[in-house]
């Protein structure tokens, strides 16, 4: 492998047909001071059009123990499933974390620290993400405290160890720690609560702050690591992808991967692949949802931002994918999304695990249950096709974490009692039917 | 970068456009007093507004705002924040 970790991330926003819709903030009450919670250099990743950005030096450092991630041709899965086109897989768990969520942790714990903040708080679902968080405080020497999504915590109890071995402090979300869990009249066990008491825990804590893995625009830059990796890779292997694959929970493994090839498409006036979204059909925000203003947890308090949702207050239904339970994608993505550039595909969950049966058994690699919803997208537009949407020169997927914590999911898959919960139409309507769609004027207040 | 200690004058005028325009009201900045609150009758700031507001006011001063000025600090007034740009600005690069 001659390719070096990239020194700079790679910004989308300057190349945007049109600037993002501003996030509509909550009012509130008047008195009281004004407090900053978050850095100015994540600040300034969210909002400027610069599009290249320094890595700062203990970052790129922290890269260096797991990047380059590896980038390979899956020859023997693209036999066993049929495929017409070349399939390169980039490996994003091969890190303590198990996941993409290191390369965005490690960043936003160094700028929090280098801020003055002591404590990181956090809400995490399938337990990468607050993996990925506990690791990188305890590189920075900061202290963390996780609230996990309760039942996922009890489907893998290692994912608790780890953090807590990594110095974490988690808790099982709904705790009785949060007024948002209490209120929440046990409707919880969600992404947006686990966030939600996340949110208020870190508001009432001296010297933390809260901080989120996936949706922010600086999050999804520092995953931009993933496709500017690969495409140089791609490049020393002379291969050609005509489509760029990545699971979506908010959407950052799928932005890393993605969007360095839509900035180069913009910039050089190439061709731009296909981006194709792989989403859980029990979480359809991309397929079945609105372009709508939607919180970001359950708060109430946070800004409303512009996004496909199937709507915060939906019950998700269960599923082992929890890094795919969110109801909205990433501002950044859904942008894409409504601008024609971002195709989507729902995958139900035992056919995006008996996907992962095959490619295990080929690639000896055990993709996570949210990856595997990306290799299922991609073995379909690598044969049938899924619709229109087809590869004809080559696909790139990123198999964005491993599954060796969610082997209980394949034991089920394997006993045969793995099922899907397929949304109710009628909930999902009333899920978002008083969400403000994107294009109406802001309420005066 | 060295830091530099800005025209006051200069600073107010910005912080107090930079805050009208966030509140959404249609006034003057000469109307709007170095003790008026951020987040009172008039102003209406918010902690979710703020910091794109510093981000806003870094660009038009030609200046960088270091994150250990206000992370985990509380802005209550506006001359409250024209004191912090003034004297603790980096000039950018």
């Amino acid at each position: 492998m001659s390719i070096q970790v990239p020194a700079q991330w790679r910004s989308a926003l300057p190349y945007l047909d049109e600037r993002l819709p501003e996030d509509r903030t909550p009012q509130t009450r008047a008195g009281g001071s004004v407090q900053v919670n978050l850095p100015m250099e994540l600040a300034r990743q969210s909002i400027q059009q610069k599009e290249f950005w320094d890595i700062p030096a203990p970052v790129q450092e922290a890269y260096r123990s797991f990047r380059p991630t590896p980038l390979w041709r899956a020859s023997r899965f693209e036999q066993a499933i049929g495929s017409r086109v070349p399939i390169w897989v980039k490996y994003e768990g091969e890190n303590i974390s198990g996941s993409h969520k290191l390369n965005t942790a490690l960043a936003q714990a160094y700028y929090y620290h280098k801020a003055g903040v002591r404590e990181l708080v956090t809400g995490t679902g399938a337990g990468q993400w607050g993996t990925a968080l506990a690791a990188a405080c305890s590189l920075f020497g900061m202290r963390c405290t996780i609230f996990m999504v309760g039942t996922s915590l009890e489907r893998k109890p290692y994912r608790g160890v780890l953090m807590r071995l990594l110095g974490a402090e988690v808790h099982a979300s709904p705790t009785t720690l949060t007024d948002v869990a209490r209120q929440s009249g046990g409707q919880g066990n969600s992404l947006s609560l686990a966030i939600g008491e996340a949110v208020e825990y870190a508001a009432r804590t001296s010297g933390a702050a809260f901080c989120i893995g996936s949706g922010e625009n600086y999050s999804i830059l520092h995953q931009s690591v993933i496709g500017l990796e690969a495409a140089e890779q791609l490049a020393e292997h002379e291969a050609e992808v005509d489509a760029v694959i990545g699971c979506v929970g908010a959407g950052s493994n799928f932005g890393g991967l993605a969007l360095p090839f839509y900035t180069e498409a913009k910039a050089s006036g190439g061709t731009m692949p296909r981006l194709v979204a792989a989403e859980s059909s029990s979480t359809p925000k991309l397929t079945k949802g609105v372009y709508a203003y939607d919180k970001t947890d359950a708060t109430g308090t946070s800004p409303l931002e512009a996004m496909y949702t199937i709507g915060s207050d939906y019950s998700i239904p269960d599923s082992h994918s929890a890094g795919l339970r969110y109801h909205g994608a990433a501002k950044l993505i859904s942008a894409l999304r409504h601008q024609g550039y971002v195709d989507a595909v729902a995958v139900d969950q035992v056919t995006a695990l008996e996907c992962g049966r095959v490619f295990t058994q080929t690639q000896t690699v055990l993709p996570a249950p949210e990856s595997c919803h990306a290799l299922a997208a991609a073995a379909r537009l690598a044969t049938s096709g899924a619709g229109d949407l087809r590869a004809e020169r080559g696909i790139l997927v990123c198999v964005s974490g491993h599954g060796y914590l969610d082997l209980g999911a394949y034991q089920q898959l394997l006993d045969g009692t793995l099922r899907d919960q397929a949304p109710s139409p009628a909930a999902l309507l009333a899920a978002v039917s008083g969400l403000a769609p994107v294009d109406s004027p802001a309420r005066q207040s | 970068m060295s830091v530099l200690k800005l025209d006051r004058g200069r600073v107010a005028l910005a912080v107090k456009k930079v805050v009208i325009a966030e509140s959404r009201l249609a006034i003057s900045p000469d109307q709007v007093a170095d003790d008026e609150p951020l987040n009172g009758a008039s102003l209406r700031i918010n902690s979710l507004g703020f910091v794109g507001m510093l981000i806003q006011l870094e660009e038009q001063l030609g200046v960088t705002l270091s994150d250990d000025l206000f992370v985990g600090r509380s802005f209550t007034t506006v001359a409250d924040l024209v004191d912090v740009i003034q004297n603790h600005s980096e000039v950018s690069a």
